[in-house]
């Protein structure tokens, strides 16, 4: 189990990627890095946005780590939404292209393009419905 | 005569001026009683906007009459009197037609080059041109204190909230709850929209907005976002009011706004930009509506009417009263937000 999201978390997913070939048909020409935003939510345990880079490059996925603001701002593409938005995706309540374009997701970066990888971005999400995910609001409440 | 004067980014300094004189047989000179800081006049007190130095700021003030020029019909020495923040001639198409801050000869007082370089009304005396146009008469029933609204903010919100054509039902989420944002909140409940909530980080503003019945939102405790979705079935507001002025607040806005809905964008905006996904705005249909800078004098008699009924009452934006002397601590205090509305009396 790994908490969403940690670098334990995004290197379990970065392999899970890299074993798909859907993913890798879906996104053979796709080059880019993807930087997401968890937007603080501090009444669910988020009290901080929290930034994460993947490394995308022709169908795998290079690197996928937390990384800080100003690093992750240099993506070729940014994609923000609450902490609890980003549940709903990785729940499988909220379509991720739909979202971005009901602005639920916010997009920087050349939204066309994204939407023309919409098989790819599909079977991202669905990969993250396989690895073991520990969410920060749900997480136990240390005592003492 | 004694004015605040601009010295210099983060400056300001009360000093000897020369008197204001009639300039054109349109001009008053009003003895300003009251004056007020403003929101907007920090752009100038931070050197965002041009000021040269020993410009006299501000631009809300409420005054009795001194001298009119020949050509001023509508009133005389000894009326009580607001002055428009935004000055307009009153003849051009613009003006005709109630847009008055469109006018093609706009100015305003105390904004410098910016405004035609007409000296601002934190001063004893204040030129205002037109009078005709730029005054308003007060009714004795009207203190000085709430009156002195009426010629800039409570004028912004109620036209604010004819722009966005609130219909019943409708829910509203005010982002800021500065004294623009709080008088906002407080003519949005002369409407027929449903429920209000204002998002703000200040405790002190938070708990204001809720005497109005509005839902405070804590922006450093809950993320705005998720509180208006929660409350609006995952929709978002139908309406949202952009009450502060800065990208940050602008995209919160539409952040807040459900796909259809209105964001009515009252803030003071000048050289800042956002990007602009163009394919997601359209296909969420959203109605962004920028107010400008309010046209006063179509909406200033509604602002006043509604201070005699009593449904407005901007009161209890009001956190400090000073002296004109004290004008430079009065700035320190507003640009630290430790002041909602400062109210400056020469």
């Amino acid at each position: 189990m790994a908490v969403f999201p940690s670098d334990d978390w995004l290197s379990i997913y970065r392999d899970l990627i890299n074993a798909s070939a859907d993913y890798r048909d879906a996104a053979a020409t796709w080059e880019g890095d993807i930087a997401f935003v968890f937007e603080a939510e501090p009444d669910r345990g988020v009290p901080e946005d929290l930034w994460a880079v993947l490394d995308l490059w022709h169908g795998a996925c290079r690197t996928g780590r937390i990384v800080d603001a100003d690093e992750a701002a240099r993506s070729a593409y940014v994609i923000r939404a609450p902490y609890s938005r980003w549940k709903d995706v990785l729940n499988g309540e909220l379509d991720p292209v739909k979202g971005m374009m009901q602005g639920k997701l916010k997009v920087q970066g050349d939204l066309a393009t994204i939407v023309r990888y919409v098989r790819a971005a599909n079977e991202l999400v669905h990969l993250t419905t396989q690895v073991p995910t520990e969410f920060l609001d749900e997480r136990p409440v240390a005592s003492g | 005569m004694r004015a605040v004067t601009y010295r210099g980014p983060g400056r300001v300094e009360v000093a000897e001026v020369d008197d204001p004189s009639i300039e054109d047989p349109g001009d008053a000179i009003v003895r300003v009683r009251v004056a007020a800081i403003c929101g907007s006049d920090l752009h100038f007190f931070h050197g965002k906007a041009p000021l040269e130095v020993g410009d006299v700021m501000g631009h809300e003030a409420v005054g009795i009459v001194e001298a009119v020029g020949d050509d001023v019909s509508g009133f005389l020495p000894g009326d009580r009197v607001v002055a428009a923040f935004a000055i307009a001639c009153g003849a051009c198409w613009f003006c005709a037609h109630g847009e008055t801050a469109l006018c093609e000869d706009a100015r305003s007082l105390g904004t410098g080059i910016f405004g035609g370089s007409l000296a601002g009304a934190q001063a004893e005396l204040v030129r205002v041109p037109v009078a005709d146009v730029n005054l308003l008469a007060v009714p004795d029933g009207i203190d000085d204190e709430r009156a002195v609204f009426v010629g800039d903010v409570l004028s912004t919100a109620v036209h604010a909230v004819e722009r966005a054509e609130l219909r019943g039902g409708e829910t509203v989420a005010v982002v800021g709850a500065g004294p623009v944002g709080w008088l906002l909140a407080q003519a949005v409940r002369r409407s027929p929209a449903a429920q209000t909530f204002v998002v703000d980080v200040e405790p002190s503003r938070l708990a204001s907005v809720e005497g109005l019945g509005a839902v405070a939102i804590d922006a450093s405790a809950v993320n705005p976002h998720v509180a208006v979705h929660d409350r609006t079935g995952d929709r978002g507001a139908d309406v949202v009011f952009e009450a502060v002025g800065s990208p940050a607040a602008f995209e919160r806005a539409l952040d807040l706004v459900r796909r259809g809905g209105r964001v009515v964008v009252v803030g003071m905006y000048a050289g800042e930009t956002v990007p602009m996904q163009l394919g997601v705005w359209w296909s969420r249909a959203l109605d962004v509506r920028f107010t400008g800078v309010c046209p006063v004098h179509a909406v200033w008699e509604r602002a006043l009417a509604a201070l005699l009924d009593g449904s407005l009452d901007p009161s209890p934006v009001i956190s400090h009263r000073m002296g004109l002397a004290h004008a430079s601590e009065a700035y320190e205090l507003f640009a630290r937000r430790e002041a909602s509305k400062v109210l400056l009396r020469p």
